[in-house]
């Protein structure tokens, strides 16, 4: 191979198109190629550069969906939780009569009434017993899809008589019937605020299954199913005290109520004995406390 | 590129295919070592990737992906001073795969031409080895490849007569 000794005649023919002799010789050399493991390294780079985008957004929405998912099923197990609670509620209510009200508060387990037999749930098929843990001891045992049906027609009669009756006034006493201030509060008053949070939340989860909170609302309808409605009392100012109420010997319950009357809380005390002659219909009522049911 | 840079994997592996051999050969040549080629062609893949979306089509892509490499090279050279010895290059060269298809004689004749052009390609300083590859296997012109190791033309020319100069100097002694 000759090549000419020219520095600019190389360099010219380096320069053109073909590259020249130099160049021509510079493509004979081996044609070294990068190995495979290089190409499988450099393509899985860039796959991995143009994925690596999309999956971070789908494993942020990933991630989104499933709290809002979670946040979703918790919300209506909270709801069905609600409204199981207050059908059995309601049941229990309407069996013995008592007017109470829904109350989310399962610290307290409520107490059978004096004088009532004996549980008779132990009949009761499987899925009966489950509801009967959470429903009063005294509800009868009726087959599960009966738990969400109205109360038996003798406990239905019993709250017909009573709402004829005057049922609970429809407000409140004003602020300044209430006990003197030089009165030592009680401790279960150092929450109102936390009872009425608890009080509307149980409205409103009434409402949101289009239960009777209506009824509690509307105390001037008279139809045979309002009635049954305002058999159930409004939400009690703490239905909290009431539930403990019913924990109380007869005895003991009326002299808090008589309590609650010193204390200028009437209302109360009116709600909670009517809620004691519920519980305990035979069980004489002194003079002054039952001119109190009139 | 641009398609690439817009998450089309596909575009991405028909560039790779069309531009490894010369990448790769370009390192190789200019690093002499095939693990350092082996590494500095990851490396320019790797920082070609990392900036896709900064990829303006102004630009030739064999220039843009070329001056990424050069870059490495120069960095890889000031790390690695001294250089390697010519007998080591030998060694190397003559680990480079040759074509199979040749006849003896001419195969004898043709491997005395490329040896000598390898040598006196490893005998280069940088920077007029550079300029030569960048020419004969990046196929770029004055301007580019000006562009790509930051010399003005005139430069440019002169790396490339001065190398052309010694590597005439290997085929007649």
């Amino acid at each position: 191979m000759s090549l000419p000794r020219d520095p600019d005649h190389d360099l010219d023919r380096l320069l053109a198109d073909d590259g020249g002799d130099l160049a021509a010789l510079y493509r004979r050399l081996p044609k070294a190629e990068p190995p495979r493991r290089l190409d499988r390294s450099v393509i899985g780079a860039a796959a991995r550069a143009v994925h690596g985008h999309t999956p971070r957004r789908q494993r942020w929405l990933v991630g989104v969906g499933s709290a809002a998912g979670v946040v979703l099923a918790a919300g209506i197990a909270w709801h069905v939780g609600q409204d199981a609670v207050r059908r059995e509620s309601q049941g229990d209510m309407s069996a013995q009569g008592v007017p109470t009200t829904p109350s989310h508060n399962r610290n307290y387990v409520p107490v059978q009434p004096l004088g009532e037999p004996t549980p008779r749930h132990t009949a009761a098929p499987p899925a009966a017993q489950d509801a009967a843990v959470v429903a009063p001891a005294t509800a009868p045992a009726p087959p599960p899809p009966a738990a969400a049906k109205p109360a038996p027609r003798k406990a239905e009669a019993h709250e017909k008589e009573r709402a004829r009756a005057p049922i609970a006034q429809p407000s409140a006493p004003p602020p300044a019937a209430a006990p003197p201030a030089a009165a030592p509060m009680p401790a279960r008053e150092a929450f109102p605020a936390e009872q009425q949070r608890q009080e509307a939340e149980a409205a409103g989860a009434s409402q949101a299954g289009g239960a009777d909170a209506a009824g509690v609302i509307s105390n001037e309808r008279t139809d045979a199913k309002s009635l049954r409605m305002r058999a159930a009392p409004a939400p009690p100012s703490s239905s909290v005290e009431l539930r403990r109420d019913m924990q109380l010997a007869p005895d003991d319950w009326l002299a808090h109520v008589r309590q609650l009357l010193r204390q200028g809380r009437r209302q109360q005390a009116i709600e909670s004995l009517r809620l004691f002659h519920s519980a305990h219909p035979r069980y004489p009522l002194p003079r002054e406390l039952s001119a109190l049911l009139d | 590129m641009l398609a690439y840079a817009g998450g089309d994997l596909l575009a991405f592996e028909t560039l790779y295919r069309r531009h490894r051999g010369t990448l790769y050969r370009f390192l190789l040549r200019s690093l002499r070592h095939r693990a350092d080629a082996d590494e500095l062609f990851q490396e320019t893949w790797s920082r070609l990737i990392a900036a896709r979306e900064r990829y303006r089509p102004d630009a030739k892509f064999t220039t843009w992906l070329l001056q990424i490499a050069h870059n490495l090279v120069v960095d890889r050279f000031r790390r690695q001073r001294p250089q390697a010895s010519p007998e080591e290059t030998e060694t190397v060269l003559r680990n480079l795969d040759a074509p199979d298809s040749e006849q003896p004689e001419r195969a004898l004749s043709e491997f005395e031409q490329r040896r000598r052009l390898q040598l006196a390609l490893e005998e280069l300083p940088e920077e007029q080895r550079v300029a030569f590859l960048l020419r004969v296997e990046g196929g770029l012109g004055l301007e580019e490849i000006g562009e790509i190791t930051g010399a003005g033309r005139e430069t440019v020319k002169s790396r490339l007569r001065y190398a052309l100069a010694r590597i005439r100097a290997r085929f007649d002694p």
